[in-house]
């Protein structure tokens, strides 16, 4: 068995040399005489076995050349989500200076909108939420300000201060439940007392149930109390019940009073009537009475 | 694990396997790869015990010198050649061992100068005329090295 097995080996091997010897020798003499056929011969049987490779060829390259641009999206991805990642850290860095500065240009405008000797000051503390409480702003008596002078911002009234100590003063928020102010309506012409009733939110006292009061109606300062010169915007009007004699007229406030950063402080009993009354900001209130 | 230290089956493999390495990477110096080349031909593939390994052993050589080389625009004929005289050798091996090394180197020089004559005919069959040039001749010269090598490696060798 072990001697067939050993024969037939050396018998295919005999017959693979024969064939190699040849096969080259056949290779040999078709560079001689190409009319042998040989060359075509082979090409005709690697034929199918080229065409095959060259589509499999084609397809690696196509796939590589996708992975590759993959690749390269892939980075271009990364690199972009980095710069976006830097961009976002960079505004919120900036975020809160820009809409300082922001604040700041519109209060200049309004500053040059009022003709009276007003002074910037910042918000440095707000305690609206807590009893009593209010607003704290960075200027006091050694800049000249005293209590019952009026604060507004570009959007709106705030209030008045309070106290003022010597590098701060407190400021009396609109809707504080002890604050009073003079308003008037500005198309029925009423006035009638502002008082506070909670955050964001006041009353109109003593405004007589005659009165036709709407919703949505705009509510500026009469200038009777002194504080403040007419016509700068408080509110609008969210709400009118009557109750009893009188109307119970319920105002938004317009100022952000919980989100101030930049506030300026009229000047102390000013005149009632100033000659060019400042404009309501754009969009948020319907003009000057 | 040196060749002196090999089974004896395995070195001839392992000589063969350096020999066609030195012909690829002697390219660069067609003297010195004639001469890796006539040794592993004439000298170190024959030693192999099985036919077909040898006759592998020998169309390598043909096909990397002649692809080493880029000179002949059908290669092949090296390789023919190559085989033939690998097979030739083995077969006189076989069959009229020589039992003297100077039979032995004196066999393998006119198997060399054969060598030269069938290659540089083969070739200009496959490719057209083509430059002899001096490998021949070094492999002649060195022929006393590698003949004397292969004589250590053969299987039945006894040096006297």
């Amino acid at each position: 068995m072990a001697t067939r097995a050993r024969w037939r080996s050396a018998g295919w091997q005999a017959w693979l040399l024969a064939l190699l010897w040849l096969g080259h020798g056949l290779w040999v003499m078709s560079g001689r005489w190409p009319g042998l056929g040989l060359v075509k011969a082979l090409n005709f049987i690697s034929g199918p076995v080229l065409k095959i490779s060259a589509k499999w060829e084609a397809r690696r390259v196509a796939r590589s050349q996708t992975t590759n641009n993959l690749s390269i999206a892939e980075k271009e991805i990364a690199q972009l989500k980095a710069r976006i990642g830097l961009f976002e850290l960079q505004e919120a860095r900036e975020g809160p200076r820009r809409s300082e500065a922001e604040e700041a240009i519109r209060l200049l405008g309004l500053k040059q909108q009022l003709p009276l000797e007003t002074k910037a000051a910042r918000v440095i503390a707000n305690t609206r939420t807590a009893p009593f409480g209010g607003l704290v702003i960075d200027q006091g008596s050694e800049l000249g300000l005293q209590p019952d002078q009026g604060v507004i911002a570009p959007e709106g009234v705030v209030g008045r201060i309070w106290s003022a100590g010597p590098r701060q003063a407190s400021v009396l928020p609109l809707d504080a439940y002890n604050a009073s102010t003079g308003v008037m309506l500005a198309r029925s012409r009423a006035t009638g007392v502002l008082q506070g009733t909670g955050p964001g939110k006041a009353e109109i006292r003593y405004i007589s149930s005659q009165e036709g009061v709407q919703v949505g109606e705009a509510v500026y300062t009469s200038g009777l109390d002194r504080i403040f010169p007419r016509g700068l915007l408080i509110g609008f009007v969210s709400q009118v019940r009557p109750r009893d004699a009188e109307l119970k007229v319920e105002v938004s406030l317009s100022a952000p009073l919980d989100r101030l950063y930049l506030v300026l402080v009229l000047p102390s009993k000013p005149p009632i009537e100033v000659s060019s009354p400042a404009a309501p900001p754009a969009g948020s209130g319907k003009g000057l009475p | 694990m040196s060749v002196r230290h090999a089974p004896a089956a395995v070195r001839p493999s392992l000589v063969c396997s350096v020999a066609l390495v030195g012909i690829f990477f002697s390219a660069p110096w067609p003297s010195l790869q004639a001469v890796f080349h006539v040794a592993l031909v004439l000298g170190l593939a024959p030693l192999e015990t099985v036919p077909l390994v040898a006759g592998l052993w020998a169309v390598a050589a043909g096909w990397i010198v002649e692809g080493t080389l880029r000179m002949v625009p059908h290669p092949g004929g090296a390789a023919w050649v190559d085989l033939t005289l690998a097979l030739t050798v083995l077969f006189f091996n076989r069959f009229w061992p020589p039992d003297r090394r100077l039979i032995w180197w004196g066999r393998l020089v006119g198997f060399t100068l054969l060598h030269t004559l069938l290659s540089f005919f083969a070739v200009a069959l496959a490719s057209g005329p083509h430059p002899l040039g001096r490998g021949w001749l070094w492999a002649l010269l060195t022929s006393p090295l590698w003949a004397m090598l292969a004589w250590r490696l053969k299987p039945t060798a006894h040096p006297r």
